[in-house]
């Protein structure tokens, strides 16, 4: 096979697994925000977290695939907390209290982080059976960008049965579509939103474990992902899952294929997407409210 | 409510405080209200959009730092530039891009609204970063000339000395402050109320709501450019991490919040508010992320209203109290 297909699909995987993860992240952001109108700014400090749990969890049991699983669940304890107790009191103020209440949040996990942990970069090694190449048909594949793939397929397969083939996701799918209503029928909506809030959370913490053995685990991983993920939710759409897997998908081969031809203008891309997308359809390509 | 006199004499207290300000506090605290006084010209523009309007706009630094990096490149490409000039150039960059912007933000309402600007800030923020034969990247634009200010005929007052450039930013932002609040008090700041409080019936009465909408967004993007320019020439540095960086959106955010929303005076209260904590905090911890967090959840959670919320509650129960004791003084 010549070079440069072998660039074009490397880089195409690099951005399927960068792709995947930012979805990973926005899906949670744009259910939360569907679901409660709660647009939570904290999202990309717990998907930090996760990761230095991840660290922290590898160290402890020395198992990668430990890590994987309790990581994100005591990140999403963190975020049943966060909801339970302080968003849940603050409703009613409305949106701008709620985005400086996550804004204070996101302050003091990064700060909380940078207490326990340090500043530095932290490596997280992957178990060998993810390290190293497949080769298949002349080229080759890094099997841990692959793993990223097919695990975010995993988790969002499981999130669209839960979401189409459960009463439990009924009740989510109503909720988003009037909560008073459903309230009135006698679900119980509080409980319901603290258990979306915490799935959102979770997904963003799969999100943060998957990402730590690539990036490493340092503290700037918030301010990296956080504005990726927002701008996947607006330019795919409020409260558009969708919206958000077409968008993140683009943004991360946008990425990838970006750094490729014009690294310096890189970034500016996705917004420059973002920008012209916005100008046409100002709520996003998939948004129906405002 | 306070009568004629007393505001008379406030004023002229408060005009004497700021005269003698630099002499009894030294040059350090004259730098600090500096920074504070342009602080609370960017919140109260702000406010302007978010108070008087409910445009909750997430990236307000924009307009600070067209203002600021317009003065910038200004004087260090123009020879010769007064003053006077390099500000209102910094004005105008602001009021440009709030043209440029308003047609397609006036559609908006709402978290909408604010997540466009988030978008379009940060945007402005990576553009800042990336053209750097422009904007001079991280290490942003410094050591351009600051020229004296020149009253024809009178004098001309050299600006580098804190002392000097103290008042001329003051009464800049002053007149800043003071242009807002005159807008507000206006018909059409009571239109702009109006679109508030709701849109649907302003539009029945013959407004227009979009094109109102438009106005003010331009106005509170001007005075952000301005506060944004003085902050370019009092640093004689402007960077993208000072000028777009979405800490600088918050700031304002944070700084109506806790000041308190809905009145004119909020921002500036806010503004002081956060000044002094930040000044107390870096004095003695190193962990200003940490107190600043603390302290937006401890206002959220337990003084929603702000600090001028809480000011006119404690009005209230006294002006209750007063009329209570009236009662019973009739009553005996």
């Amino acid at each position: 096979m010549d070079p440069t297909t072998a660039m074009y699909v490397s880089q195409a995987i690099h951005g399927l697994a960068y792709g995947m993860v930012l979805f990973l992240v926005a899906s949670g952001l744009t259910i939360i925000f569907g679901m409660m109108d709660i647009l939570n700014l904290a999202h990309a400090a717990f998907f930090m977290l996760s990761a230095y749990f991840c660290y922290q969890f590898l160290t402890i049991t020395g198992s990668f695939w430990a890590a994987l699983l309790l990581a994100p669940l005591a990140t999403a304890f963190f975020g049943i907390i966060l909801e339970r107790f302080f968003l849940r009191k603050i409703h009613a103020y409305g949106l701008m209290s709620q985005l400086v209440l996550t804004v204070g949040v996101a302050l003091v996990i990064l700060a909380s982080v940078k207490i326990f942990w340090g500043t530095e970069s932290l490596p997280v090694k992957i178990p060998p059976i993810l390290s190293g190449l497949i080769k298949w048909g002349g080229l080759d594949y890094p099997v841990y960008r692959l793993f990223i793939i097919g695990l975010s397929l995993v988790v969002l397969v499981i999130m669209a049965l839960l979401l189409y083939k459960t009463r439990l996701g009924k009740i989510v799918r109503a909720a988003v579509s009037d909560a008073d209503m459903v309230n009135s029928l006698g679900i119980n909506i509080p409980l319901v939103f603290t258990f979306v809030f915490g799935v959102g959370i979770w997904l963003a913490g799969i999100a943060g474990v998957a990402i730590a053995p690539i990036l490493t685990v340092f503290p700037g991983l918030e301010a990296q992902m956080g504005m990726d993920a927002f701008v996947v939710v607006i330019t795919g759409g409020f409260g558009s899952l969708a919206g958000a897997f077409i968008v993140s998908i683009i943004f991360g081969l946008l990425s990838s294929f970006g750094v490729q031809f014009v690294s310096s203008l890189a970034p500016v891309l996705m917004f420059a997407f973002m920008a012209v997308v916005l100008a046409i359809k100002p709520t996003g390509l998939f948004g129906e409210r405002e | 409510m306070m009568n004629k006199t007393v505001q008379w004499i406030f004023w002229v207290v408060l005009f004497i405080f700021l005269a003698l300000y630099p002499g009894m506090f030294g040059i350090y605290y004259t730098n600090l209200f500096v920074t504070f006084a342009v602080f609370a010209v960017y919140s109260v523009s702000f406010n302007l959009l978010l108070g008087y309007t409910a445009l909750f706009s997430f990236g307000h630094a924009m307009f600070f730092g067209f203002g600021g990096y317009g003065t910038a490149l200004a004087l260090k490409h123009i020879p010769g530039l007064s003053l006077i000039s390099s500000v209102l150039i910094g004005m105008l960059a602001a009021i440009v891009l709030a043209l440029v912007l308003a047609p397609i933000v006036v559609r908006v309402t709402g978290s909408a609204f604010a997540m466009l600007h988030l978008a379009f800030g940060q945007l402005m923020y990576i553009l800042a970063l990336k053209l750097r034969p422009i904007t001079g990247g991280e290490d942003g634009i410094g050591g351009f000339p600051i020229p004296p200010l020149n009253i024809p005929g009178i004098a001309s007052i050299n600006m580098k000395a804190p002392e000097n450039f103290y008042y001329f930013a003051i009464v800049v932002l002053g007149i800043s402050l003071w242009i807002m609040w005159y807008f507000t008090k206006t018909p059409f700041g009571q239109i702009q109320v109006g679109v508030r409080d709701n849109a649907v019936r302003i539009d029945y009465l013959g407004f227009k709501v979009p094109q109102t909408k438009a106005v003010i967004y331009v106005v509170a993007g001007a005075f952000a450019g301005v506060a944004g320019s003085i902050f370019s020439l009092f640093q004689n540095l402007i960077a993208a991490d000072s000028a777009f960086s979405i800490l600088v959106s918050f700031g304002a955010v944070i700084n109506t919040l806790v000041g308190g929303l809905g009145s004119f005076i909020g921002p500036v209260c806010g503004a002081a508010i956060m000044q002094i904590l930040e000044e107390v905090t870096t004095r003695y911890t190193d962990r200003v992320e940490l107190v600043a967090g603390l302290i937006l959840i401890f206002v959220i959670m337990f003084a929603p209203m702000g600090f001028m919320g809480g000011v006119r509650m404690l009005q209230m129960k006294w002006q209750a109290r007063s009329a209570m004791k009236m009662k019973l003084e009739k009553a005996s």
